[in-house]
């Protein structure tokens, strides 16, 4: 089949790419789109044909007297893209840049931790910061239960609070890395399109996660947040979050990458009830800190930072884990922590040597 | 027959030789401190081998064996010796040495006797006499079988025992000079390792890939199986190639240069990294981070701050596995460090065929002219250079060298 070549090759892509994202990440993000279009565009109807085209090639060779195709010709032609290929990386790479579609969006997936996420907008898209203090966490809890165990007898499991769980990924990357039957870990989340991908990405994990997950839409700033969840666990031990912490003042800042694509409920923090698409940012709470201060309160009434009832008390692991949006935030979410029950806390840097974490625990 | 059997007929056709002949009888089992002496010739071969047809020793590794030979009679002189007089460290380490030696040292003797006898059945054989020669025919065969089986002995005891020689490796290959025709050479070379991988069954993962069509700046691949180490190790150094580059329009011969280098795999070798001594960036990093930005820049750069070495690794879309891998290079790199200043101490003392691997000598040239590969450091040419670029002669070179090292390595024993 006779191709043009200048039609069929990555360049005039890779340089689109390369005016939005600059040369060196062009190349990246390039070569994971063509290793997907190679993992999961492998059309084997396309294969079928092309093997006997080849075949044919072949006896066409031999009665001309031509030399057998060398190695390097035959590699060419298996690295070859199907028209359905083509058509997905053009698609692909015009939606990257004159879309401004993210990268994980256009994959439909990205790895945290042990797990594999799967996306869809306008669920929020996983951060490296946040996989990064994950599995910090993990680390963490694994040698804390280790200690526990060697001093005698098997602790019951952990159970585990992921607000706000977006893709599901916080939860399934700790079932995936924590010791087999160590904790029960349950997603809450607003969003119905975030709980549904959840499951799905709970379902596609199912193989590596080692401890139990379950997923629940609920409004965590509703009246009765409290006693629903109690009802969904009547003993919590952690509380972790990637919660909304982005100013309103700086949504109207941030690229297009995340403004047109991620919700905006993932971001901004907002009040109970309040709609997104008719919200007035200017009205919005200026510090970003509102669902976390919330967070915290509502930790103390399910009786995170209460002694009594989890009985694991003092710093060998922290009772309420949330990440935020550097250090600006840090003092006044320490503060709120502290105002609800969480009388120590300690903040993690991220590799950026952004102030990521903030972690409350109870001491006696 | 029986071993005995067959020794008294050789016996009886010596005799009937010598009376018909009336030559003296050679002796056919000399000592073996004496024999290496008795036995070189001007080629440095022993007597004899000549008649064994193709062998895989060379003069140089005649020479060699014949050294660790003599020390070996010291040792074993000196142990029969007054032991009394030994401390107990010394006694450990000669008798240590004397196994380890006479591990290679006994079937050379038994080689050497094999020699001694090939020659007799030879003169035999010239001898005329027509049922005489068809016996020492048939003899000769079963000699020259048990040869090649003692030769083959010899060979596997100078095989890698060292732990780090049996893990897998890391490959790295950088053009030197020569512009895009050191590039495509790098390239040649990378193929060439891929190929013999394959027929090694090895398994190979790239780590970092500066390429453009067939042009290889610079590479850097992991090769996991069994050996790689051991088999590899003699080839990092300044590979140099003489040949009409495929962009040179007027026929003219151009020597370019590619570097290799090849460090041990350290994943199943316990080396120290202390978590304080290490600094991790996130080095295109900047601004808020976190919700702020949705970035698939996932570039990692580890810094070990007692040494300075930086890693940097972007391959994969996690950042938690660019940091993984640039912790396995990072590993790697500090075990070959240590590795080296280890290996440092030990060659002050001795006078070493294969060179320091590090990388400021040239190793081997390739010219493609004269079909001819040869390696510098042991002065072997092999003309089958298409075989070498494919992969399939290269453990012929391989071979050498890795033979040339042991028996080195034997003889700067005691």
């Amino acid at each position: 089949m006779p191709r043009s070549p200048s039609n069929n090759t990555l360049i005039p892509l890779l340089r689109k790419l390369s005016e939005k994202l600059g040369e060196q990440q062009a190349k990246n993000e390039l070569r994971w789109m063509v290793d997907h279009v190679h993992a999961a565009l492998d059309d084997s109807g396309q294969r079928q044909v092309s093997r006997l085209e080849k075949s044919a090639h072949r006896a066409a060779r031999i009665w001309r007297d031509q030399p057998a195709r060398s190695a390097a010709e035959v590699e060419q032609d298996n690295i070859r893209f199907s028209t359905v290929q083509w058509a997905w990386l053009r698609q692909a790479v015009s939606d990257r840049t004159e879309k401004h579609k993210p990268l994980q969006y256009i994959l439909g997936n990205q790895p945290f931790g042990k797990a594999n996420i799967s996306l869809r907008p306008p669920v929020l898209i996983p951060r490296w910061e946040t996989e990064e203090w994950m599995l910090r966490l993990v680390g963490m809890l694994n040698t804390h239960m280790e200690s526990l165990s060697a001093d005698g007898g098997k602790p019951r499991p952990l159970n585990i609070l992921d607000a706000c769980t977006g893709t599901g990924c916080i939860a399934l990357g700790m079932a995936c890395g924590l010791e087999p039957e160590s904790a029960v870990i349950s997603g809450i989340d607003i969003a119905d399109e975030a709980i549904a991908l959840a499951e799905e990405n709970l379902a596609l994990n199912s193989l590596l996660a080692k401890n139990k997950v379950q997923f629940h839409k609920l409004d965590l700033q509703s009246p009765d947040a409290s006693s629903q969840l109690l009802e969904v666990q009547p003993c919590w031990d952690i509380v972790v979050s990637n919660p909304p912490y982005v100013t309103p003042s700086e949504y109207g800042q941030l690229d297009p990458d995340v403004k047109e694509w991620e919700d905006i409920r993932a971001l901004v923090p907002m009040p109970y009830s309040t709609d997104p698409k008719t919200v007035n940012l200017k009205d919005l709470d200026p510090s970003g800190i509102a669902f976390i201060a919330h967070l915290a309160k509502l930790a103390r009434d399910i009786g995170v930072s209460d002694n009594g009832v989890s009985k694991i008390a003092g710093t060998s692991i922290p009772r309420l884990v949330v990440e935020v949006g550097g250090k600006l935030q840090t003092e006044p979410v320490c503060q709120a922590l502290h105002d609800h029950g969480f009388n120590s806390t300690e903040v993690w840097k991220d590799m950026a040597g952004n102030e990521r974490v903030v972690l409350g625990y109870v001491k006696v | 027959m029986s071993a005995a059997c067959r020794s008294g007929v050789r016996w009886l056709l010596q005799k009937s030789v010598c009376n018909i002949a009336g030559w003296r009888l050679y002796s056919a089992h000399p000592g073996a401190g004496t024999a290496a002496t008795a036995a070189a010739s001007k080629t440095g071969l022993p007597l004899g081998s000549e008649l064994a047809g193709k062998s895989s020793l060379s003069a140089r590794i005649h020479d060699k064996l014949r050294v660790l030979q003599s020390k070996h009679a010291v040792m074993a002189q000196r142990m029969s010796e007054d032991i009394s007089t030994l401390s107990r460290d010394e006694l450990a380490k000669i008798s240590k040495d004397l196994s380890d030696a006479s591990l290679v040292v006994t079937p050379y003797n038994r080689l050497l006797e094999l020699y001694g006898e090939l020659t007799e059945l030879q003169q035999m054989i010239d001898s005329g006499d027509a049922s005489l020669r068809s016996l020492a025919q048939e003899e000769k065969q079963e000699v020259l079988e048990n040869v090649a089986s003692c030769e083959r002995d010899i060979i596997s005891e100078l095989l890698p025992k060292d732990s780090a020689e049996k893990a897998g490796a890391i490959l790295e290959i950088r053009a030197g000079t020569g512009g895009d025709e050191a590039s495509l050479f790098s390239g040649d070379l990378l193929h060439m390792y891929e190929r013999y991988s394959q027929t090694k069954g090895w398994r190979i993962k790239p780590i970092s890939m500066n390429k453009e069509g067939d042009m290889v700046k610079e590479v850097m691949v992991e090769i996991l199986g069994r050996g790689v180490f051991g088999a590899l190790m003699f080839e990092s150094g300044v590979h140099r190639v003489q040949r009409v580059p495929a962009t040179e329009t007027q026929g003219r011969v151009h020597t370019s240069t590619a570097t290799v280098a090849v460090l041990p795999h350290a994943a199943d070798v316990q080396i120290e990294i202390k978590e304080s001594d290490l600094r991790f960036e996130a080095f295109r990093a900047s601004g808020k981070g976190g919700q702020h930005v949705n970035t698939t820049d996932s570039a990692v750069r580890i810094t070990h701050i007692p040494t300075g070495i930086a890693v940097e690794n972007q391959q994969e879309r996690s950042q938690h596995k660019n940091k993984e891998k640039a912790m396995s290079v990072l590993r790697a790199r500090l075990y070959a460090i240590e590795r080296e200043r280890v290996a440092n101490e030990r060659r002050e003392s001795r006078n070493k065929l294969i060179g320091t691997g590090s990388r400021s000598e040239k190793c081997r040239t390739y010219n493609f002219s004269q079909n001819r590969v040869t390696d510098h450091r042991i002065n072997f040419s092999l003309y089958d250079l298409e075989g070498v670029m494919n992969g399939s002669s290269l453990h012929h070179i391989i071979d050498q060298l890795r033979m040339q090292n042991d028996l080195n390595e034997l003889t700067d024993m005691g």
